[in-house]
């Protein structure tokens, strides 16, 4: 198969990435606000002893718990003086020097030794590499606050740098961690290997190769690190662990001041507003769109679906729905069907399905085909109500046995899933919860479509398991589903989905993920699915050759809409719309194959945001008229059997060609 | 999952043999001589000498760590320098109030995480996600001692509503565990919306809704299962947060725990209650992460079943 065929595995059409940009600006916003907010600090922090309007340690005893301006006191003291009237204003601007300086010394010196080990475990691997990485693992296992204290609590005086080493020198494993897998990643790549290649010795490569992509995690780590250590060094610091007299921490002026909390309130408010106000603006610091950090977990707000009643949506013309008859045993009924994504309220819709018409005859098995992208499973998930929160069903309507689906309230609807309309999935171990086992997860869906005891239940999942060609259905009720094989998965899904008899399967790529075994297993089970219980099957596929051999009616569909149905045997072997000529003629047979002439069909699928005024198929189409580019042709019946939305059998072409 | 046991107990004996070997060459290199410690200042060398011989500091370090490790295998930890107590009796006397602390603790924090995150995750750009993203910002950049102070001055000194501080019965709970909430539930949340949000998008979640299981059953088994795991582990590794934030908690509201104990020792030099109170609480906090590891792998069987075979 050429590349430019890509009749590839299936997916739904991602929403746009506009929400994307909107979050960045507001998340660059916050970051400026928590940038500018550190650089404060810093500067107080620096320019402290210019800044402080007294000494931090000059006592003035006749002057004791002063209050502040706000609250009657003069403005020499404009933060108002503690119980050895030292001066509350000058000890919070040294408080945030020594919060600065420990903390800052304290982050280098864990990140530099974590960059250190980080490197060379990461470089070096095998022996080296395990005894770091276990050594990190035992540091983490030990109490790190029970340690700090006992080291800091028996020290005579604590000075800076005994702060600095005790909070810094313990952080070296989380930056090593990161900064290994970052460089095991990287010497696999392929710009390293070559290197390795070219003969760039150890510590080139290091430098020059791993050292630059390493650089990018460590930002958001050093500030996650950094606003943990302003709140342990306060936090020492308020214990009595802390800086000794003379320096001066904001811990310790709230230590200070906490015995007269009544009196001077002021006391215990101020140094804790300071560090609050150091810690949230590394935290918005953090939220800088260029660092790429695990912290960030508030994702953004998706816009929940709603079906807006009446919602009248530019129009296209819908494809000729008059033109089928409707006979009576005529199961499922979809006229003229649209389905919109849209990510955000201000993002361009995605129009994954066009317009779909579609029967579903009692008993029926009906293969909808098409390339990715073509809104085939959409389809299906719009039938069963099971779209995306960002997809909407734009109109159109979905019959199923007499009801309308579309307008049905989804407590009613719920009945419907699984009791009437079942359905399988393409990746089948996905579909199980990998948590719950086989026979928990049967049990809950017989019981929650028939009243009926555990047992009983389990009974019946043991049967369903037996039909699908289990020989120890008990075996395999008690196992979880990443015990299994994905064949055996399906075959279980089949069976969990069929044992509660639904009227309707739909089938989503039912054997995409299988091996070629397996799916002649899987499209068995199906086949006796219908002739044993008359259920009716849609089954989608990519894949035109799977459809032709188990589907009686066949769909084709092209950018969200049918370009040609009808029986299989018809559609198959005498297809009409050059798009189900091109499919079929790109599927590699055997001959196809030896001859060495496997067609393609040039060029992509239209944009699928964009509003296509004509036939979808024309920009590709080798049989393109003028007509194709300007009006939508509707789906009518050929004289060859099958129904064709194809302007070669319209009336369109005639009237603008005369 | 006998092999994974086994495994895990290894490690969690190594990683206490080192805590137990940390806190043994800390207070010989810091702590001073405890013979000096435990006489007046001006004791002769002889009654010095003899002290030393009788609490075996007189013999080579090697022999002193086995002494130290047989007194801890024993649970006999010597007498407190003040007061001449046991030791172990003190140590173990303070330990359920700081367990019954962390536990309530985690239990309303948990709870509390729980309803707020998978609130905002199933409300997802709502108001109540926004006012609950700023709670977490806010709350992650409050320190505990800061808060639990602020919470003494306003409800206790301002209001007269709460007990201070000392132990009074089931009210005394209230301010502690608001203010380890406040340390916990920030990430708690984070994660328990994140993983909420991650995990209703799964193909299986869909699935269990096409099989027409209620509404209600996917959220609360299917999800809440999944979503739940990274939960636990952040529990576990949270143990060292709640360990350092009963230590601030304990001292501010004077609750007879374990934290305070170690504080108050190390504050007046009581080497045998320092050495106690810490092992005690690193082999806890040890056995907390053991615990949560051993629960996280029966919980989720891929990990159980994967390591067996």
């Amino acid at each position: 198969m050429t590349g430019a065929a890509n009749v590839t595995m299936n997916s739904t059409p991602l929403p746009g990435r506009t929400p994307r940009v909107a979050s960045s600006m507001w998340r660059r916003r916050t970051a400026v606000v928590g940038l500018l907010g550190l650089a404060f600090i810093v500067m107080v922090a620096i320019a402290a002893s210019w800044i402080a309007p007294h000494p931090p340690g000059q006592t003035d005893l006749s002057n004791v718990l002063a209050p502040p301006v706000w609250a009657g006191g003069d403005a020499a003291n404009l933060l108002g003086t503690d119980g050895l009237g030292r001066d509350v204003l000058s000890r919070v601007i040294y408080g945030a020097r020594s919060s600065v300086l420990i903390s800052a010394s304290a982050m280098l010196i864990g990140g530099t030794l974590g960059l250190i080990t980080g490197l060379i475990a990461g470089f070096f691997g095998g022996i080296v590499d395990t005894v770091i990485m276990r050594l990190g693992d035992i540091q983490l296992a030990l109490p790190f606050i029970l340690i700090a204290i006992v080291i800091l609590g028996m020290l005579p005086e604590r000075r800076p740098h005994h702060l600095i080493l005790v909070l810094g020198v313990p952080a070296w494993i989380v930056y090593a961690r990161v900064v290994r897998s970052r460089v095991l990643t990287e010497r696999e790549s392929d710009y390293v290997q070559a290197a390795t290649t070219l003969g760039a010795s150890g510590f080139r490569r290091i430098f020059r190769y791993i050292l630059p992509q390493v650089w990018g995690v460590l930002p958001a780590i050093a500030l996650v690190d950094l606003s943990n250590l302003v709140v342990m060094e306060s936090t020492l610091s308020f214990l009595g662990f802390g800086l000794s007299a003379p320096d001066v921490s904001w811990g310790q002026i709230l230590a200070d001041g906490r015995g007269s909390m009544a009196m001077a309130p002021w006391l215990s408010i101020i140094p804790g507003l300071a560090i609050m106000f150091t810690v949230l603006s590394i935290n918005l610091a953090v939220e800088s769109p260029g660092l790429e950090t695990r912290r960030r977990l508030w994702r953004l707000p998706s816009r929940r679906a709603t079906r807006p009643a009446g919602d009248t949506h530019p129009s296209m013309k819908p494809a000729g729905s008059a033109a089928l008859e409707q006979p009576e045993d005529v199961l499922l009924s979809v006229r003229d069907l649209a389905v919109d994504f849209q990510a955000h309220r201000d993002s361009p819709a995605v129009h994954a399905v066009r317009g779909v018409d579609l029967d579903v005859r009692r008993g029926q098995i009906v293969g909808i085909v098409g390339e990715s992208g073509s809104g085939k499973s959409v389809t299906a998930y719009a039938i069963s109500r099971l779209l995306a929160p960002t997809a909407r069903i734009a109109r159109g309507s979905v019959h199923f046995d007499g009801t309308e689906l579309t307008e049905m309230p989804e407590r009613r609807m719920r009945r419907i899933r699984g009791r009437r309309i079942g359905m399988i999935f393409q990746n089948p171990t996905g579909s199980l919860n990998p948590v719950l086992t086989v026979g928990f997860q049967m049990v809950e869906a017989i019981r929650s479509n028939r009243p009926m005891g555990r047992k009983q239940a389990r009974a019946l999942a043991a049967d369903a398991l037996r039909d699908v060609g289990f020989g120890n259905p008990e075996d395999v009720l008690r196992r979880h589903p990443f015990r299994l094989s994905g064949g055996q998965n399906q075959r279980v899904m089949i069976a969990m989905t069929m044992v509660v008899e639904p009227e309707l399967l739909l089938a989503d790529e039912p054997t995409t993920a299988l091996d070629v075994t397996t799916q002649a297993q899987v499209l068995d089970q199906l086949r006796r699915v219908r002739d044993e219980h008359g259920v009716s099957v849609v089954i989608i596929s990519h894949d035109i050759g799977l459809i032709g051999e188990i589907a009686d009616e066949v769909v084709v569909m092209y950018a969200g809409r049918v370009c040609e149905s009808g029986p299989a045997e018809q559609v198959l072997l005498d297809p009409q719309h050059p798009y189900t000529k091109a499919l079929l003629s790109s599927v590699p047979t055997p001959e196809v194959i030896a001859a060495g002439n496997l067609e393609g069909i040039p060029g992509d699928l239209p944009d699928a945001s964009a509003i296509i005024p004509g036939c979808p198929f024309a920009a590709r189409c080798p049989a393109v008229m003028d007509v194709c580019h300007i009006a939508v042709p509707a789906l009518l019946p050929v004289p060859a059997g099958q129904t064709v939305a194809c302007h070669l059998y319209t009336t369109e072409a005639e009237v603008l060609q005369r | 999952m006998a092999l994974f046991l086994l495994r895990r107990t290894t490690q969690m004996i190594v990683v206490v043999i080192c805590v137990v070997t940390l806190v043994f060459v800390l207070l010989r290199i810091a702590g001073g001589d405890p013979a000096r410690l435990m006489n007046a200042a001006d004791a002769s060398e002889e009654v010095i000498a003899a002290t030393q011989a009788r609490l075996g500091l007189d013999q080579p370090l090697a022999v002193q760590y086995l002494y130290f490790l047989r007194s801890i295998v024993t649970g006999d930890f010597g007498r407190s320098f003040h007061g001449g107590y046991e030791v172990r009796d003190v140590v173990f006397a303070a330990l359920p109030n700081t367990v019954a602390l962390a536990v309530v603790t985690v239990l309303v924090s948990t709870a509390f995480a729980l309803l707020l995150g998978i609130g905002s995750a199933l409300l997802r750009g709502t108001l109540l996600d926004r006012a609950v993203q700023v709670y977490v910002s806010l709350a992650q950049s409050t320190p505990s001692f800061w808060l639990a102070v602020m919470l003494v001055l306003v409800f206790a000194v301002n209001l007269s509503w709460l007990p201070a501080i000392d132990f009074t019965g089931p009210i005394s709970f209230v301010l502690p565990v608001i203010t380890l909430m406040v340390a916990l539930t920030p990430i708690l949340i984070r994660t328990i919306r994140q993983s909420f949000v991650e995990t209703l998008e799964r193909d299986y979640i869909r699935a269990a809704r096409a099989r027409g299981v209620s509404n209600a059953r996917v959220l609360m088994i299917h999800t809440l299962k999944v979503a739940s795991l990274p939960l636990i582990t952040l529990v576990g590794l949270q143990s060292g947060m709640i360990l350092a934030g009963s230590y601030v908690v304990e001292v501010i509201f004077n609750w007879p725990g374990i934290g305070k104990l170690a504080v108050d020792a190390l504050a007046s030099r009581n080497y045998p209650m320092v050495q106690g109170s810490v092992l005690i609480a690193a082999v806890a906090f040890v056995l907390v992460n053991f615990v949560v590891d051993i629960l996280y792998s029966v919980l989720d069987p891929r990990i159980r079943l994967g390591a067996e075979a």
